[in-house]
């Protein structure tokens, strides 16, 4: 999406914001009349004829003779009131417009940044923060909300109203006209620069606010260990700091507002002031009406008002401009599929018979990193095979994982992967979602989404029977757990619903990965959480599906590992060993110590 | 574990039919301390609201003199009364934001303050109950609220009365009849005004709901999203984001209209009674019943009468919306503390010195949460000084809840817990949980350097005692390893460290506090291999001379245990050594068989 400017984002809807300013227009117009119609009625009043009277209302009251002037004050009662409904509607029209252009396009915002976030790869999400991001997607754009939808038509109001009003009021009278004008450039400055200046002074309030919270959650979230070390007199007194802090810098915020109204009310009273006195002294020359008096005095402050607003609405701008400038890192970015591509199919297709794999003298280096992740793995793994890597933390086994779904771009020519009895084909040859649909992975500490565990199930295949469902569970040793739960399979997880324990949830994610019948599955270190019982049932269902997937996990514990058909050591992105757990017991001292430590002799 | 959430903890504000006297009473006693400014702000609402009812008459003086005097007439007093007014008004204005910006910020500021020091006393029943979220959001946003209805609200309930009487008297002295046109719309403008503030407030709630709604969508669209890449589920999740983001596009939308059709509507109903002022006015001026400038004047406060109706209706649907706020925030400012010292003990020497713990007698012992099935029943336990006490034993067997109990987290609701002899509930709160060392299973770090960390269990340590520690717990290697040592920023819940690097930290401000009772619970569950046996080599050296309890399931970490208590079905199964228990063939001697570590 383009987006070098906030004019940028109002593609598709200017046509409905230049209705909403249109009907400004017509709305402030109409309101303009109402004190002409005053002045007509007052001036008529007065001259006891209709001699001054407007020359639209008068034939309608020449109708009523001998009562005209009667009939014209009514006649203008009733205009006053049509014209202020008339100018009523065109108001809702311009709010309707309005209401309708700025949310749509705050809409269409949000679905772009959605859209562009579930598919930026995985090395741009590494680099950003998720606090961050979301930040950026709520305040942001709420932001850039309150600027669309307030501030961009204030500015036509206060440009219609004074367009409409120059004409009218240098048509009545000019020297008037002038005196009117005469003060509004120095409000406009005022309220400019001072909000300007004001800037910093928001932001540091801002600051303070966001220090004052920060400590609060802090505080929150490690109350049990305020409690463990009796450390609530400390705590009170540091939170009573942030606190006073925040309350003496918002309220010199007030303090500096309070200026700005009081000097702007100065000002705005001393342009009135000015009107009042100097039409007085035109009605004492006998070039000015009482009623032209009315009528400049209401027109002054019709327009003094929204002007002083400007202030406020420039620093809106300004940080709805800085809003988008922190939106574009998500907006311009460049995502996985950014060349054409067919739409990814919602059901992945069955994923087919197990794939064979080849590792090629793999070598990697995360961007921006010196050192290799891995270097020169070169492995085979037979379709349906099953091959357990083993390493100490940060020796590549999670990276070669992350590699094989295509997170990050590999290396040309050195991961193969085919069927038995086909050719093998370079993975980044294949079209990212049919390969990304032939796997399936279980991560340490999995994602779970915040909705039903029926949905989370679905994850992995969308149209899975009920039957299915249910044996996913039984081989990830679920089952009797959500059996127990009242509401079984419609029970919601996350924050307002049930909370798993570490061992449940990696179950869960097993049932579905296994649910989508993967041709090849990817445990990274997918049963630590679990226990030894739970851990041999669950192994024990991956063997009877043996054939099904081919599956490469990842472990710390040599219970998970040994009875895989070959194992891998890694070491430094090296692998070291590669053999069965009786072949390496013998010539991997490594793998021996380990063996032994925790209890597996062959 | 199932959290039942209070559900009526998450309903936001509805609208409040009647206006609960008590609530705000009690919420208006936050500006006792500020009576001065309280009067001051509503001198000066008095102040501007008068200078407003001004104006209109200075001009209408200004426009008689010159029709009846003609040229002759005299400006120059009136010429005064309007600078004088207008620096009156402009400085009436300054003090009053002035006031009201003190007010609003110091009430704000206690409401926060009486909230927070509650919190720091309130039992972890009442944090089980609610959500961080949920409690943030009472000290934030609903703070601010009720200040700024309690200041602001006030401040126009001042101004709004003044302006309203003043033209009203000002009218009526002037014209009687034609204040009853301009009168009679009243009722009809406060009714619609009403009304509309309602609609306009609680479609306000909706988006409030909805905008909470996207965000945690984005949330978790981020946190999820290589688990959606991979499972490619991208359309799908994308369908149910445009789903929410339609329901906010109309809610949004709908909240617009409501306020596009309140303004003309107001407009419109103030224009009946302009128009008829208009009308009569004009009637007398041809008649020769009123001056040019009464009509003036008149037909100016026509239009400004109506703008107090209209934010006195805001205000009145803002109190009935944030009347849900003000509830809650004062239940949190008003909870009782469930574990308190009674009476007795505050009465007692506070800081009567408790001679080091030899031995806790756990007799009879009993627990439910809240009116909830037992927990814990008829536990019988002795530790002594010098020992370790493992608990094992499935989930929900009351291992945990056993050791909450025994920091007085929370309290039992039968037998007791006896400390050299003594109930722990007759000793002073603090003056036990000071003997206290707990290392959980989710570490809790702060943000900050790992010395701060460290410190918070002893502000005065020196580097030298910290370093002394951490060799004791086996954190000194790792913390060598980093470029800047103690100083080391650990990030917010201390993310820049892996699980076990917490839970070293964690173990080490035990061993800094010198706690005479140290208990692990689950400290070892989630962490890797390596640092879980650098933890187990450390316990023999902390736990010599302390009374430990260790909640686990790992063989390596239990077995050296001095006693085993098997915990199943709310209550002590078996007791023993490790040779004792496996000897017995039991349920310890069962669980082992199945590998080294005892499902929990």
């Amino acid at each position: 999406m383009r987006a070098h400017s906030l004019w940028d984002l109002t593609v598709g809807f200017r046509g409905t914001f230049t209705l909403a300013a249109l009907s400004l227009l017509l709305a402030s117009a109409a309101l303009l009349l109402v004190p002409l119609l005053g002045t007509y009625a007052l001036d008529v009043a007065l001259a006891g004829s209709l001699a001054p009277a407007s020359t639209l209302l008068a034939p309608l009251a020449k109708g009523f003779p001998g009562h005209e002037v009667l009939a014209y004050l009514l006649l203008s009662a009733g205009a006053l009131v049509a014209v202020t409904a008339l100018a009523g509607g065109f108001h809702y029209l311009r709010g309707r417009w309005t209401a309708l252009a700025s949310e749509g396009l705050i809409r269409t915002l949000r679905l772009t940044l959605h859209h562009q976030l579930e598919r930026l790869p995985a090395p741009w999400h590494d680099g950003m923060d998720t606090g961050d991001l979301v930040q950026r997607c709520s305040s942001d754009v709420e932001t850039l909300r309150v600027f669309f939808s307030n501030d961009v038509l204030e500015i036509a109001r206060a440009l219609a109203l004074l367009l409409a009003l120059l004409p009218l009021m240098f048509w009545r009278n000019a020297s008037l006209a002038w005196l009117s004008l005469s003060l509004m450039p120095l409000i406009f400055l005022f309220a400019v620069l001072f909000f300007r200046r004001v800037k910093t002074v928001f932001k540091v309030t801002d600051e303070a606010e966001a220090a004052m919270t920060s400590a609060l959650q802090e505080n929150l979230t490690g109350i049990r260990v305020v409690r463990a070390f009796s450390r609530q007199p400390e705590e009170r007194q540091r939170f009573a700091g942030f606190n006073s802090t925040f309350r003496d810098h918002n309220r010199r915020l007030i303090d500096l507002m309070g200026l700005y109204w009081s000097l702007s009310d100065l000002l705005c009273l001393s342009q009135i002031g000015l009107v009042l006195f100097a039409g007085a002294y035109q009605l004492q020359q006998g070039t000015l009406s009482v009623g032209e008096l009315f009528a400049f005095l209401t027109w002054v402050s019709m327009v003094i008002f929204p002007l002083r607003q400007f202030g406020r609405i420039l620093t809106d701008a300004g940080k709805a401009s800085v809003a988008l400038t922190r939106l574009k890192a998500v907006l311009e970015a460049t995502t996985e599929r950014s060349a054409p591509r067919a739409e990814v199919p919602t059901t992945p297709a069955p994923s087919g018979p197990p794939l064979g794999l080849r590792l090629e003298g793999l070598t990697f280096t995360y961007p921006g990193a010196r050192t290799p992740a891995l270097t020169d793995l070169s492995l085979t793994v037979e379709p349906g095979q099953t091959l357990a890597l083993l390493g100490a933390p940060g020796a590549g086994k999670t990276t070669l994982l992350r590699l094989l779904l295509r997170y990050y771009p590999i290396p040309e020519s050195s991961i193969l992967v085919g069927e038995a009895g086909k050719p093998l084909q370079a993975l980044e040859t294949l079209e990212l979602p049919s390969h990304r649909s032939a796997l399936a992975l279980v991560a340490q500490d999995p994602f779970l989404y915040g909705r039903s565990l029926e949905a989370n199930l679905r994850v992995g295949a969308p149209d899975a029977s009920e039957g299915e469902l249910w044996t996913a569970l039984e081989d990830a040793a679920l089952a009797s757990t959500v059996r127990a739960l009242p509401e079984g399979l419609a029970t919601a997880l996350g924050e307002r619903g049930v909370t798993l324990s570490g061992g449940q949830r990696q179950r869960l994610a097993i049932a579905r990965a296994l649910l989508r019948r993967p041709a090849l599955l990817l445990l990274d270190d997918a049963l630590s959480a679990v226990d030894i019982t739970t851990e041999a049932h669950i192994l024990a269902a991956l063997r009877a599906r043996k054939g099904e997937s081919t599956v490469i996990l990842t472990a710390h514990r040599l219970s998970t590992v040994r009875h895989a058909d070959r194992i891998g050591l890694l070491e430094h992105g090296r692998l070291v060993a590669l053999g069965t757990h009786e072949t390496l017991y013998e010539s991997a001292p490594a793998y021996r110590a380990l063996a032994q430590q925790q209890g597996f002799a062959p | 574990m199932s959290t039942d959430y209070d559900d009526a903890l998450y309903t936001d504000d509805q609208l409040a039919e009647r206006l609960a006297g008590d609530l705000w009473r009690q919420l208006w006693g936050y500006t006792r301390p500020y009576r001065a400014w309280v009067w001051g702000l509503c001198l000066c609402a008095v102040v501007v609201a008068l200078m407003d009812v001004a104006f209109p008459l200075i001009t209408r003086e200004v426009v008689d003199d010159l029709t009846h005097g003609g040229l002759g007439a005299d400006l120059t007093p009136w010429l005064w009364a309007y600078g004088t007014a207008t620096v009156i008004l402009a400085g009436a204005v300054g003090a009053f934001i002035f006031l009201g910006g003190r007010l609003r910020t110091h009430i704000s500021h206690d409401i926060r303050r009486d909230a927070f020091n509650q919190l720091q006393d309130l039992s972890f029943a009442y944090f089980d109950r609610r959500p961080v979220g949920w409690l943030m959001a009472r000290m934030t946003s609903d703070c601010e609220r009720l200040s700024n209805i309690l200041a602001w609200g006030l401040l126009d309930l001042a101004w709004g009365a003044t302006v309203m009487s003043g033209a009203l008297v000002a009218m009526l002295l002037m014209a009687p009849n034609l204040t009853v046109t301009v009168v009679a719309v009243v009722p009809l403008l406060a009714l619609a005004s009403l009304r509309f503030q309602q609609r306009i407030l609680s479609t306000a709630r909706d988006v409030r709901r909805y905008n909470a709604q996207l965000t945690a969508n984005f949330n978790e669209t981020v946190m999820g999203v290589q688990t959606t890449q991979a499972f490619q589920r991208e359309a799908d999740n994308h369908n149910r984001f445009r789903q929410l983001s339609d329901a906010m596009y109309g809610a949004s939308v709908k909240n617009l209209l409501y306020g596009a059709i309140y303004l003309p509507v107001v407009l419109t109903l103030a224009s009946l009674a302009l128009g008829g002022a208009l009308a009569l006015g004009g009637l007398e001026l041809f008649l020769g019943t009123l001056t040019a400038g009464t009509v003036l004047a008149f037909l100016t406060y026509a239009r400004h009468f109506f703008e107090p109706v209209e934010q006195l209706a805001h205000w009145f649907a803002e109190m009935q919306m944030a009347q849900a706020s003000a509830e809650r925030v004062l239940s949190l400012v008003n909870a009782e503390p469930e574990i308190r010292d009674s009476e007795a003990v505050r009465a007692g020497d506070q800081n009567a010195a408790l001679p080091p713990l030899e031995r806790i007698e756990i007799r009879d012992l009993a627990f439910a949460y809240g009116s909830g099935p037992q927990v814990l029943r008829d536990i019988q336990l002795t530790l002594r000084r010098g020992t370790l006490t493992a608990l094992i034993g499935p989930t929900g067997g009351g291992k945990s809840t056993l050791s909450a109990l025994l920091c007085r987290f929370y309290e039992p609701t039968g037998g007791g817990i006896y400390v050299n002899g003594q109930e722990y509930r007759t000793l002073p709160l603090r003056v036990w949980q000071e003997r206290l060392g707990v290392v959980l299973q989710t570490p809790h770090l702060f943000s900050g350097s790992i010395g701060d960390n460290l410190r918070f269990a002893r502000p005065e340590a020196s580097d030298a005692d910290l370093w002394h520690a951490l060799e004791k717990s086996q954190g000194a290697a790792f913390v060598r390893g980093l470029p800047e040592g103690l100083a080391f920023q650990v990030g917010e819940g201390g993310s820049r460290l892996s699980a076990g690097q917490r839970q070293l930290l964690s173990l080490t401000r035990v061993l800094l506090c010198d706690a005479e009772l140290v208990i692990l619970d689950e400290a070892t569950a989630t962490i890797d291999s390596e640092t879980e046996a650098l933890i187990t080599q450390a316990l023999k050296d902390i736990l010599a001379d302390r009374i430990a309890v260790i909640v686990a399931h790992r063989l390596s970490t239990i077995r050296h245990a001095d006693q085993i208590a098997v915990l199943e079905g709310s209550t002590i199964v078996e007791l023993g050594n490790h040779e004792q228990l496996l000897a017995e063939g039991g349920r310890y001697a069962t669980l082992l068989a199945q590998g080294p570590t005892i499902p929990s």
